[in-house]
């Protein structure tokens, strides 16, 4: 236990002194897919307003034209106020600065926020869409029926873009204390995920920021500290590949022909992991 | 001519209330074979989950379907072969209108639950938790039963219980369909198939065949098809096949077991599939009840809360309504002993463990509606409580 702690407390610090040596290590190109990628965040408290201004201010340098919501959007009362207070507000700069976000639904999450048009779910629980070259799947694993099974399979064995990403509440892989990997789900959807060579997978739930070692040659991002916060849950096992859970964080995400940038940013600014993802010849480092 | 059993009037009761000395060997013959092999399941399954998760998860997803949409049949058969059953002369359901005030109270029963569980589900954090709402209109007969007997012996209470979780139960099969778990419910291949197997059946019966072999398989594989391809519960395939095999003249008594020697093809039946479908029990438990404790949220207490807050209340208000409608609740029950009943009721376990698979996809939504129906089996202690409370049942000052 107390040499987890310590390998992970390595590992989150050599991200900092690496992130403190790079600052501008997105390649930031005219023509690449830009986005940020945010979960567990819609408490409408300080901690969220503190990362959404974080957003703003990366979107300054870094623009970003997609937000990637991986569920818990909204916590307690969601009434319409409530949305307002807990995603439009905070986000405002963003929305009139033309950025879309695209929700996934956490447990938290009430079904009716599928129809809330700022989150752009249409009334799904589960949908697909393209950016430029890249094919998003984004799950509802709350419940993982076999109507979603059997759609998640056709619109993978139909997508035809060189990269696929899927994105959902609950990670198939996580070494949080609080949850952890979902098994159930894992059985389920992983073999669908290998099969149709997805290359990334971006979930949250549990409220750290973790980014694991490829699993069956999928890499696997836990982005739950959007606004929830589980200081110190982040059990570091030979999986983590980074990790960090002092405060909050969200992700930017440049994807440039068959190379995935990304760089993780905390509440106050600091860099606190990055790297590089290649397409097809899969290669990792920080 | 099967071998039926002595019936005592007013109600049809088993020989485990025959005499003192008797009852409670029976009793646990009965336990054994109802009710501690789902919970056997329930417990390797539990273990096995928070031990090693790949490998059960795994071998669960595997089995789901032989178990839930296969195996489950033949345990929903002998269910509904008691219902058949009970419809004979000393049974329960005999005359039918003896059936009408617990048709009439299992509506609070059952709705005055699923009303609770969407009004406080979202105080938990977990609102999709109400997607499994099927699930609390309905309660464990044989376990109910069991603990009903436990605590009142031979009492009108324990035909009341039953009709009641029959009825509640048969609303929650209805909540299925209009839940419409698991994608789009096609009516008209429903409709379809289920007309070919019940004109099967139907045939069958009119011509008199007496083995039951071709009830389960051919009428019985039609029902299968149409629910599963209708998109409905396709473990419930011999629900409405059941009534359709030629039964003894008398009602034996609710899980009674059949006599070796008994020939009416519903004996043969109960005879053949007793085991293979405590097998399935057993193997229900063990795909259904493994649930990732240290992933839980608080939202796992809706599903219990709402049982224990609102069945007692249900049944109650159930009974006023029935009193409405001019029905009179049988001799020797009042308002305690339907405050007991209502806890007895509060015993979802199989039932709702069934219901809320059938009812919402594989998740965390079905894994915390799952330890919720674990959870209600704490209902037996609450109606033990109440009836040690209430000076009722076998704590009754004589």
């Amino acid at each position: 236990m107390r040499r987890c702690v310590s390998a992970f407390g390595v590992i989150a610090l050599a991200g900092l002194l690496l992130a403190a040596g790079s600052p501008t290590d997105l390649p930031n190109a005219p023509n690449s897919l830009k986005l940020a990628v945010l979960g567990d965040n819609g408490t409408g408290d300080r901690r969220q307003d503190d990362l959404a201004a974080q957003m703003v201010a990366a979107h300054k340098q870094f623009a970003y034209a997609l937000v990637l919501m991986v569920g818990d959007n909204f916590y307690g009362s969601q009434k319409p106020a409530d949305l307002e207070h807990k995603f439009a507000r905070p986000y405002r700069p963003l929305l009139d600065a033309g950025v879309v976000f695209q929700a996934a639904l956490g447990n938290h999450d009430d079904i009716s926020t599928i129809d809330y048009a700022p989150i752009n779910m249409r009334g799904q629980r589960y949908y697909t869409f393209v950016r430029q070259n890249v094919r998003f799947f984004v799950l509802d694993t709350n419940i993982l029926d076999a109507a979603q099974l059997k759609w998640t399979e056709a619109a993978l064995q139909q997508a035809s873009e060189p990269w696929k990403i899927a994105y959902f509440h609950h990670p198939l892989y996580s070494n949080a204390r609080r949850h952890g990997s979902n098994v159930d789900i894992r059985v389920r959807l992983e073999p669908l995920l290998v099969q149709y060579g997805v290359q990334v997978v971006f979930a949250g739930h549990d409220h750290v920021y973790e980014r694991l070692k490829p699993q069956k040659g999928i890499h696997h991002f836990v982005t739950g500290s959007g606004g929830k916060l589980r200081k110190g849950d982040l059990e570091a096992s030979d999986t983590t590949a980074a990790g960090f859970d002092d405060d909050n964080a969200f992700m930017m995400v440049e994807i440039l022909g068959d190379d995935l940038h990304f760089r993780t940013v905390s509440r106050t600014g600091a860099t606190v992991d990055s790297g590089q993802i290649r397409r097809m010849a899969p290669r990792i480092g920080s | 001519m099967a071998t039926v059993k002595s019936v005592r009037s007013p109600v049809a009761l088993p020989d485990v209330t025959e005499a003192r000395g008797a009852r409670f060997p029976r009793l646990w013959h009965f336990a054994a074979e109802y009710l501690l092999l789902l919970p056997l399941g329930a417990v390797i399954a539990l273990v096995w989950a928070n031990t090693l998760p790949e490998s059960y998860f795994d071998t669960a997803f595997r089995l789901e379907f032989l178990v839930n949409d296969v195996a489950m049949v033949l345990f929903f058969g002998l269910i509904m072969k008691e219902v058949a059953e009970a419809t004979a002369p000393g049974g329960a359901l005999h005359p039918r209108r003896r059936a009408l005030l617990p048709l009439v109270a299992s509506l609070g029963i059952a709705l005055v639950p699923a009303l609770v569980f969407a009004a406080i589900t979202p105080y938990f954090g977990e609102p999709r938790l109400v997607e499994g709402w099927p699930a609390v209109l309905v309660s464990d007969v044989a376990f109910g039963y069991f603990i009903a007997l436990v605590i009142f012996g031979k009492h009108p209470v324990i035909p009341l219980f039953v009709l009641l979780s029959i009825s509640a139960n048969a609303l929650g099969v209805a909540a299925l369909a209009v839940a419409g778990a698991g994608g789009p419910l096609r009516w008209d291949v429903l409709l379809l198939l289920m007309a070919a197997a019940l004109g099967t059946a139907l045939l069958l019966r009119r011509n008199r065949v007496r083995r039951f072999w071709p009830y389960v398989l051919v009428a019985g594989g039609l029902s299968w098809c149409g629910l599963y391809f209708g998109g409905f519960e396709p473990a419930l395939a011999l629900v409405p096949i059941v009534p359709f095999l030629p039964h003894a003249r008398r009602d034996p008594g609710f899980f009674v077991d059949a006599a070796p020697g008994a020939r009416d093809a519903l004996s043969r039946f109960e005879v053949w599939t007793r085991h293979p479908a405590q097998v399935a029990l057993l193997l229900f438990g063990l795909v259904n009840a493994g649930v990732p404790l240290k992933a839980l949220e608080p939202g796992v207490w809706s599903l219990p809360i709402a049982l224990v807050v609102a069945k007692p209340l249900g049944l109650i208000l159930g009974v006023a309504l029935a009193a409405a409608f001019g029905l009179h609740l049988p001799q020797r029950i009042g308002w305690r002993e339907l405050v007991v009943l209502g806890f007895v009721s509060t015993i979802g376990f199989t039932a709702t463990l069934f219901f809320a698979t059938a009812a919402v996809g594989p998740g965390p939504v079905l894994s915390a509606l799952k330890m919720g129906a674990l959870l209600s089996v704490g209902g037996a202690a609450l109606a033990l409580g109440a009836a040690a409370l209430l000076r009722t049942g076998r704590f009754s000052v004589r």
